[in-house]
């Protein structure tokens, strides 16, 4: 009598991590994953293997010179276009912008700036808005009115008032960037918390610790912060993709990271008229990388959304 | 028989002598008594003929429009763009060149300067009709407030009008540059205003609604965005050529630039930069370069002993750094000229850089490095601060790239225009410390004089140089009445300024305009139109014509 | 009712009056507006005269007290920059700004609308995807790239649309154009400007209607019609669509008044004359009682839409101007 192989436990075991591992991997969203994934990988990588300085022109190779000015000898090539066009080369496979610089290693530093002042910036305002909106929220008529009143007047507030007043009285920087973010951005956030905090603190749970005479203050580490989170990461992936788009527009207009930092919104803000002189390369790679990050920052923040609101998730 | 006759002959003669005397044109009719100062200043060039306007000249301007601007009691900025517009000034700058007659037909100094009278043309009116008379001239001078007011007004001692056309300044102490000022290059309080209308709708009306003498009229405008003016056929000296005149503030240079491919401007000012290749390659638009001032990086605290800049080799070091050639190729398409001065070479007391009075700077980075080792940096040092002029901050990075290359190192200090104009106005208390280098230009009237009581003496109001040597010929400069003197000294003071390398001359900026083919005449004669000496932008404004 | 009106009155006063003061004090942290208005060279009594017209030689108290007072009668300053009247030229570009916001609007419910219906009705499939992204785009590009694309291929190389703000017909640059003219003749001025502001709000307006539809498309009153057999376009079209348009309409007011921040970009690449550019401009000077009057009155329009809101509200839902 042949034997039927049975399958084993430690087989069963397996078979079944898998199957969950691949139902869990259908419900996540890949292409933002991914997406973020390259960026980030780019940011953290970005010193080590990017082919040359994000500050420093490019020095020229031979034949490149007396190709483009008729000189023997020169400082840098300008506007040299990406590696498959006539007079670029594969040193600089992106070309290089007005002032000789790799526009691939400068897109590799600019990922660094893009992530750090987006993150940064949003999670100074997310950090802000929901300290206060859980105070609006929790302790008491007054607190809810001073707070909401000055929620309301600030929302009205440009942003570029904060801009011009922070470029005004410190040197522009990075960190006047992720200033302005902050705080234009809070007011966002504690109106949607507060909302959260009013219907939170009628439930049992928080009922039943104040009963137990636990202090406003625990409570509210311990039990409203926690369950308010899951608005806020909602908020914050969405207004991630916001703060990349205000960055750039703030170059735009002189207020951003200043020069010669490579900010991808800088590079597309400095490179506007290069587009028209028909040197694309120069405006379209920046424009590619941040709507690559704020698509996916987006994409990701609708899934979030969906997956923690226990009513959406059935749909 | 013969006492009647001889009485009906002198009658006769009498009369014909009477006659002729008449007839004898009053321009050459002297004002002041006693001996006159050798003015050099041009005729008018009247049109012989009344043609008809046709079409609309649409401006593109690069900042926007302060109505402010319309006042010439207020004058400060760019206003004169809109002063030849809409007024009209005794004397002013032509094509004819820098002092040309326009509402004067005669004007005269006195010999020790202290006198100065003007005679009107006959038959002269406001744009309603209303009579032009000296009257308008002295309220004029007496209500100016713009720049200057003050040392204008405290100079001068009264105003004599000794009929409706002829007018004399008296002034307290002998005032050589009196004409460089009130010939409407320089302060606005040569241009004058209508006394009644201005009296009758009041300082905020007249910004709102201007009139004055000038070839166009104003029509219409939006605060800050859009101005129009229509031509007045009734301009003493032609018929404008362009009927209607709309400029716009279009702060961008690509939507400038997209203006003109479209062909909704005609003219735009400020096409350099990234765009010039393809203003240049583009077969549809005719540019001029429009030279204004040469750039130039001064040292603000270079004579504290603390300072790196304080050896002038250092400062020599920072001229022979900078690959001028290199520059000009990358920022203005290779038209801008490495120049080896700091002052406009229109000015009529100019040194020019290009070889001619004063050599172009040399590059030579390898003597730069040399320089700095003696002075005790071999391996160059880290200043503080370099200070672009809004919004050249390319430019900056190239000039920064180069001095890096021979050991001197620093950033970008990023100012608005705003911020910047306020620092660099107050010379060199603008700026804390003294390792900065700032980049400037100031293509203003007046003459290399001008530029030099501003920035290069002592108590200069915007001084960055303080050196007894240019002290001493400044005080000669000052105390001399006789100009070619005067001249001489100016000439002698640039000189020194650049052998001593208090100053770094870079290059001669073109700042260049761009037309379509509307504009007449066509192929490159168009260049006429920025013939006047010193001027930013294309005026005379009634010469200008269009397609219909 | 009437307490409920007058406490949310209260409530919008405090909070204007809050602004003007936060903005009072911010405006004046940014600089000196009369070192930057003179140049070189310019003599002390021309700049102690400027000085004292603009009133900027009085101590903060006195100018405080001096700007709220003339504020009350409706006074808003003369502009350092432009020398006339704020009020004056506040009022002449805001219809400008108006005009482009509502047609962003327009256009912003035409892309956002349809694709967020599709999203709702096919959940997790292809066109839901398709139809996120393509609103997404708008969100994900810079406004002045969106612009000089658009000028690019439809201004310059096209030649279908010009590439200036309105103004710069030859029919229509003498007078300003009336509401009339406008809408018949000066559209196309209006379509790029409009598209390149309207297609970064339709992402919002994606979801909100997505959301929107889920929820109704989920509620017992659809399954009792779709129950009664009603047939399933008639269910979406007359009643889930109804229904969902509430939360838009709400979220459109608001944004309306957004869009003053989130025009200039816009309004600077396209030339166009709105109160984005007047306050770009007002800062870039420091023009100090302009900034004042455009934040002000940005300020004052969305207060007022909110006053008008929670009234509103309180009057169809009698249980919110019971709770408090």
């Amino acid at each position: 009598m042949a034997t039927i192989p049975i399958a084993t436990d430690q087989t069963v075991a397996v078979l079944r991590v898998a199957r969950r591992g691949y139902r869990a991997l259908q419900n996540v969203p890949v292409i933002p994953l991914l997406m973020l994934g390259v960026l980030t990988a780019m940011a953290i990588l970005a010193p080590i293997v990017a082919p040359h300085s994000k500050l420093d022109p490019v020095k020229p190779l031979r034949g490149q010179c007396l190709a483009k000015f008729n000189m023997p000898d020169c400082p840098y090539v300008d506007n040299a276009p990406p590696f498959w066009a006539a007079g670029g080369t594969l040193d600089t496979p992106l070309g290089t912008d007005s002032l000789g610089r790799d526009v691939l290693s400068r897109l590799m530093h600019g990922a660094r700036i893009s992530l750090i002042v987006a993150l940064t910036g949003t999670l100074f305002a997310g950090a802000i808005g929901t300290i206060l909106g859980v105070l609006a929220g929790y302790m008491g008529r007054w607190w809810d009115e001073i707070i909401m009143r000055i929620t309301d007047a600030w929302l009205t507030l440009p942003s570029l008032v904060f801009a011009i007043l922070l470029s005004s009285v410190r040197e522009p920087s990075l960190w006047n960037v992720v200033l302005i973010l902050g705080l234009v951005f809070w007011s966002r956030y504690s109106r949607a918390v507060r909302g959260e905090v009013l219907t939170l603190r009628e439930r049992d749970f928080v009922k039943l610790a104040e009963i137990n005479g636990i202090d406003k203050l625990t409570i509210i580490r311990r039990h409203l912060i926690p369950n308010v989170m899951n608005t806020v990461m909602v908020l914050f992936s969405l207004q991630v993709g916001v703060a990349v788009i205000i960055e750039a527009s703030l170059s735009f207009l002189g207020f951003g990271v200043p020069p010669p930092e490579p900010s991808w919104g800088l590079m597309m803000a400095q490179e506007r008229e290069s587009l028209m002189e028909g040197r694309w390369w120069l405006e379209v790679f920046p424009g590619i990388c941040i709507t690559m990050l704020v698509l996916s920052a987006n994409m990701l923040g609708d899934w979030l959304r969906v997956r923690l609101d226990p009513q959406l998730r059935n749909r | 028989m013969i006492k009647r006759a001889f009485a009906i002959l002198s009658v006769l003669t009498f009369t014909c002598g009477v006659a002729w005397g008449q007839s004898t044109p009053s321009t050459t009719k002297p004002i002041l008594s006693g001996p006159l100062a050798k003015l050099d200043i041009k005729d008018a060039q009247i049109e012989p003929g009344r043609g008809v306007p046709k079409g609309t000249l649409r401006v593109g301007l690069h900042f926007g429009i302060d109505p402010g601007w319309f006042d010439p009691l207020g004058y400060y900025g760019p206003a004169l763009h809109f002063y030849y517009l809409v007024h009209d000034a005794l004397i002013k700058p032509m094509p004819q060149g820098e002092f040309t007659y326009s509402l004067a037909e005669r004007a005269e100094m006195s010999a020790d300067f202290r006198r100065a009278a003007f005679r009107l043309r006959p038959g002269l009116k406001f744009q309603d009709g209303h009579p032009l008379t000296t009257a308008d001239v002295k309220w004029t001078y007496e209500n100016y407030r713009g720049l200057g007011f003050k040392y204008l007004q405290d100079k001068t001692e009264n105003i004599q009008l000794v009929d409706d056309r002829t007018i004399i300044f008296h002034f307290k102490t002998p005032f050589v540059d009196f004409l460089d000022l009130y010939s409407g290059s320089g302060s606005g309080i040569g241009w004058i205003v209508p006394r009644h209308y201005y009296e009758q709708v009041g300082k905020d009306g007249f910004k709102a609604r201007p009139m004055g003498a000038g070839p166009f009229k104003f029509v219409s405008q939006e605060a800050g965005v859009q101005v129009s003016f229509e031509a007045w056929d009734q301009y003493w000296r032609r018929v404008p050529g362009v009927k209607t005149i709309n400029i716009k503030a279009i702060r961008d240079l690509a939507a400038r630039m997209a203006g003109l491919e479209t062909g909704e401007l005609d003219l735009a000012y400020g096409m350099t930069g990234k765009l010039l290749q393809r203003v240049m390659a583009d077969p549809k638009l005719r540019w001029d370069p429009n030279y204004t001032s040469p750039w130039h990086l001064v040292f603000p605290g270079y004579n504290e002993p603390s300072s790196p800049f304080h050896d002038p080799r250092v400062r020599q070091a920072v001229s022979l750094a900078i690959n001028r050639q290199f520059l000009v190729k990358q920022e203005t398409q290779g038209i801008g000229k490495p120049w080896g001065n700091w002052i406009s070479h229109e000015n009529r007391d100019a040194l020019r850089g290009d070889g001619t009075d004063l050599p172009v700077p040399p590059y030579d980075p390898a003597k730069a490095k040399q320089l700095l080792a003696e002075v005790g940096y071999p391996n160059g040092f880290d200043f503080d601060w370099y200070v672009p002029f809004a919004p050249y901050y390319d430019m900056a990075e190239r000039i920064l790239n180069d001095l890096r290359a021979v050991g001197m190192r620093s950033k970008v200090q990023m100012l608005d225009a705003p911020a910047y104009m306020a620092q660099t106005s107050k010379g060199r208390k603008g700026f804390p410390g003294n390792r900065t280098i700032v980049q400037r230009i100031d293509p203003r009237p007046g003459g290399a004089k001008e530029l030099i009581r501003l920035y290069a003496v002592c108590d200069g109001p915007a001084s960055y140089i303080c050196e007894p040597k240019l002290e001493t010929l400044w005080a000669k400069h000052e105390a001399s009445i006789d100009v070619a003197e005067r001249d001489r000294l100016s000439k002698e003071l640039q000189r020194a300024i650049v052998e001593g390398y208090y100053l770094v001359p870079v290059y001669l900026n073109p700042f260049v305009h761009a037309v379509t083919q509307k504009v007449l005449p066509e192929g490159q004669t168009v260049h006429r139109y920025w013939d006047t000496v010193n001027a930013p932008f294309p005026w005379p404004w009634e010469v200008w014509e269009v397609k219909g | 009712m009437k307490k409920y009106i007058l406490v949310r009155a209260l409530y919008s006063v405090v909070t204007l009056w809050l602004l003007v003061t936060i903005i009072f004090g911010l405006v004046r942290l940014t600089g000196d507006p009369v070192a930057m208005k003179a140049e070189a060279g310019a003599d002390p009594a021309y700049v102690a005269q400027l000085r004292h017209s603009w009133g900027l030689d009085q101590p903060l108290h006195r100018q405080y007290m001096g700007f709220i007072g003339r504020l009350l009668r409706g006074d808003f300053g003369h502009s350092f920059e432009k020398s006339l009247p704020v009020r004056d030229i506040y009022f002449e570009r805001l219809p400008n700004s108006l005009k482009l916001g509502f047609a962003a609007f327009l256009i912003s419910l035409a892309l956002g609308v349809p694709f967020g219906m599709l999203s709702a009705l096919k959940v997790n499939s292809v066109w839901d995807n398709a139809g996120k992204v393509i609103a997404l785009l708008g969100l994900s590009m810079p406004g002045f790239f969106v612009g000089l694309v658009l000028i690019i291929v439809f201004g310059i190389q096209l030649g279908w649309l010009p590439v200036l703000g309105k103004g710069s017909s030859a029919f229509v640059w003498s007078a300003p154009s009336t509401w009339a003219t406008f809408w018949f003749r000066d559209w196309a001025h209006l379509a790029m400007p409009a598209f390149a502001l309207g297609w970064y709000f339709s992402g919002a307006m994606l979801r909100i209607t997505r959301s929107g539809m889920l929820d109704v498309l989920g509620s017992d009153y659809i399954k009792l019609v779709r129950l009664k057999g009603v047939p399933e376009a008639v269910v979406v079209a007359k009643h889930a669509l109804k229904n969902s348009m509430i939360p838009v309409l709400t979220f459109a007011g608001l944004n309306l008044l957004i869009m003053v921040n989130v025009s200039v970009v816009i309004e600077v690449i396209f030339n166009w004359p709105g109160v984005g550019q007047l306050l770009y401009d007002a800062l870039s000077n420091r023009d100090f009682p302009m900034v004042q009057g455009v934040v002000l009155m940005s300020g004052l329009l969305i207060v007022l839409l909110n006053f008008t809101i929670d009234v509103l509200y309180g009057y169809v839902d009698p249980r919110i101007r019971l709770s408090r």
